[in-house]
């Protein structure tokens, strides 16, 4: 791995460099009133560096709201066709965690059957990290994550005073970085690593993920998810801003000129109660504990076991966004762990 | 400049050459209404045959109405045909339904796991089926009779409830009168209609059973409406059946097929993927599955 130097400045002179070329698509965090979001950039001076999180997580761009899969002619079957829309796209600012989402998504996207309308977003991007310089209060993903975020990123920022260094941890991000104005790092390893550790959690999961498979099979029936479950409103705002939630819904749209159509997929959650509803309107999931419960289950066992990698990131967006202030992972161990059955 | 593999892309709506939720094209060969709900297809791919096994299950689509996942109900077979009993319940279901012969729609799949067959060649067979229950099962069924040698006692037992809801009404006919296999029926419910035969829920058919059936050697492939399977797999217990001799069927929404959507897990189990067909040795201890 290389490792250089670029001052700040620099940097984003050559951010606005490369939004000259358009043949690539540049995606940065800018500010949004007193909030941050993903968003394309028009200029380099949009571009922020310096945030504690964003509203959604980068996801959007991979996995989009509301994407066409298949374009038809209504009623005629042999009229389909798959689509898909994508463009080269260059991603600034990702926090780690979010990156470590990424990864989880390259995996269930790939993994057995391969989703190509993901696949090929996805394989046309580049990655920039940056180790978060903000706190926020509803971090914790140093206690869930495990460096998984190197595994996806092409190119890691470290900020130190008015440089930026930086991590080539691919062939494709060392290409892009050709024509910045780099320098050979001369910060010591330990200044390097004092900088990416320069935001501490206020918070971590009370229980170390490796054995969170079995502490929550141990505590399926837990007062917690009745607790919390009265509590939910099913309103989906947990699922809606997370970075691993990746369920979706099939649904076919018709043009009112009804000579085309297509088939759109679209968020869905868990959480939302029509979620395990079948035709006959047999509800597997029907109640607000059993959903709240499947939540977690999904993020501390069931994607685990199938993927390999603990599915939350400690990105504290859904504990922010819940309406009731119950959906974080942390309240919801801690509770377990004061409520031992 | 990055790389361009595969895809055009220009951030304009291209063409993907492949995609898993891109339906091939079948033709409808055969409609007939079985009930006033539920009506049997025959469905013919353009290019192939299905290659499904028994207990699999396809995804049927309207081309803007949507997808709905629908049982198999003919058994494994070379040609380009394939059976499915369609239940009217929702909007997809309702436009097959309004389908003429010569119609298309589009069908991907097969998907999920399917009735061990090949492993319980030379055992005993107590098929329990409830309503649309009988459709999946069905294609077990037919391809035991077809290969009747191949296993010892087949029992067959359907329940629906009342005389209306009868599927494959011939084929039941059939099933009573040959000699080689055991056939039961009953309905739940039968208020001054015209049904000489016996009425109770499915589980009253099973103490008929008890001492002919020995469970050691008997493999119970039990499918129906999810309020069944509780009360069926007591009774199998009672008469002793271990529970890696009973086999489900499970009913989800199984949106993609393709264990993406999310819509169909229970527990760590992707129903689309894993299942429908299960051991019920394998998922009794979870805690969503029946």
């Amino acid at each position: 791995m290389d490792i250089v130097k670029i001052s700040k400045d620099d940097f984003i002179a050559f951010i606005g460099k490369k939004l000259k070329d358009k043949n690539t698509k540049t995606i940065g965090v800018v500010r949004k009133g007193s909030h941050y979001v993903f968003d394309q950039l028009h200029s380099e001076k949009e571009l922020c560096l310096d945030y504690d999180v964003t509203l959604l997580p980068p996801k959007k761009y991979f996995q989009p709201p509301r994407e066409t899969l298949l374009k038809f002619a209504p009623f005629k079957a042999d009229s389909y066709v798959a689509v898909n829309v994508c463009e080269p796209l260059t991603i600034v600012g990702v926090h780690y965690y979010d990156l470590a989402a990424i990864y989880l998504m390259d995996k269930a996207f790939s993994q057995d059957e391969r989703d190509d309308h993901y696949i090929q977003k996805r394989k046309n991007s580049l990655l920039i990290g940056i180790y978060p310089t903000r706190h926020y209060k509803y971090r914790f993903a140093r206690s869930v994550t495990r460096g998984q975020y190197r595994k996806v990123a092409d190119l890691m920022l470290i900020h130190i005073g008015d440089n930026l260094v930086v991590e080539v941890l691919t062939e494709k991000g060392k290409k892009y970085l050709e024509g910045a104005n780099t320098e050979e790092n001369d910060y010591s390893m330990k200044e390097v690593e004092d900088a990416k550790n320069l935001v501490r959690d206020d918070q971590k999961l009370p229980v170390p993920i490796e054995l969170v498979p079995e502490y929550l099979t141990q505590n399926h029936s837990h007062g917690v998810w009745e607790h919390f479950g009265e509590k939910c409103f099913s309103c989906g705002s947990c699922v809606l801003v997370c970075p691993t939630c990746y369920c979706f819904d099939v649904m076919d749209e018709v043009e009112l000129s009804l000579e085309q159509g297509k088939r759109i997929r679209v968020w869905d959650g868990c959480l939302l109660e029509e979620f395990a509803r079948v035709a006959d309107g047999h509800n597997f999931r029907r109640t607000r504990s059993g959903r709240f419960r499947h939540r977690i289950f999904r993020k501390g066992k069931h994607l685990p076991l199938k993927y390999g990698c603990f599915g939350c990131v400690g990105c504290g967006r859904c504990a922010d966004a819940c309406t009731s202030g119950i959906a974080g992972p942390v309240k919801i161990f801690k509770y377990m762990e004061d409520h031992k059955s | 400049m990055q790389e361009k593999e595969d895809c055009q892309c220009t951030g304009k709506e291209e063409i993907q050459e492949s995609s898993i939720y891109l339906p091939e094209v079948a033709t409808l060969l055969r409609k007939e209404k079985m009930t006033q709900f539920d009506s049997f297809f025959e469905f013919e791919l353009k290019d192939r045959s299905l290659g499904h096994l028994p207990g699999q299950f396809a995804e049927i689509s309207i081309p803007g109405i949507g997808e709905a996942p629908i049982s198999i109900s003919s058994p494994p077979s070379d040609v380009k045909t394939f059976e499915m009993v369609i239940r009217k319940v929702g909007s997809v279901t309702g436009a097959v339904h309004a389908l003429e012969k010569g119609d298309s729609v589009g069908i991907r799949g097969p998907f999920g796991t399917s009735f061990p067959m090949d492993g319980l060649k030379g055992k005993n067979l107590l098929f329990i089926t409830g309503g649309i229950g009988l459709v999946p099962a069905r294609s077990a069924i037919k391809y035991a009779l077809e290969h009747r040698k191949d296993y010892k006692n087949i029992w067959i037992l359907f329940g629906c409830k009342d005389p209306d809801q009868r599927l494959f009404t011939k084929e039941l006919a059939e099933w009573e009168k040959r000699a080689d296999i055991d056939f039961y029926e009953t309905v739940d419910r039968c208020d001054g209609c015209d049904w000489q035969g016996h009425v109770g829920v499915i589980t009253t058919l099973l103490p008929k059973l008890e001492h002919i059936v020995d469970p050691f050697s008997t493999y119970a492939i039990v499918v129906g409406p999810p309020v069944m399977y509780k009360y069926v797999i007591l009774g199998l217990r009672d008469m002793e059946f271990p529970d890696d001799h009973i086999i489900v069927s499970l009913e989800r929404r199984m949106k993609c097929g393709v264990g993406k959507c999310g819509h169909c897990q229970m527990d760590n189990i992707y129903v689309c993927q894993d299942g429908p067909v299960f051991y019920y040795n394998d998922i009794k201890h979870l805690k969503e599955a029946i």
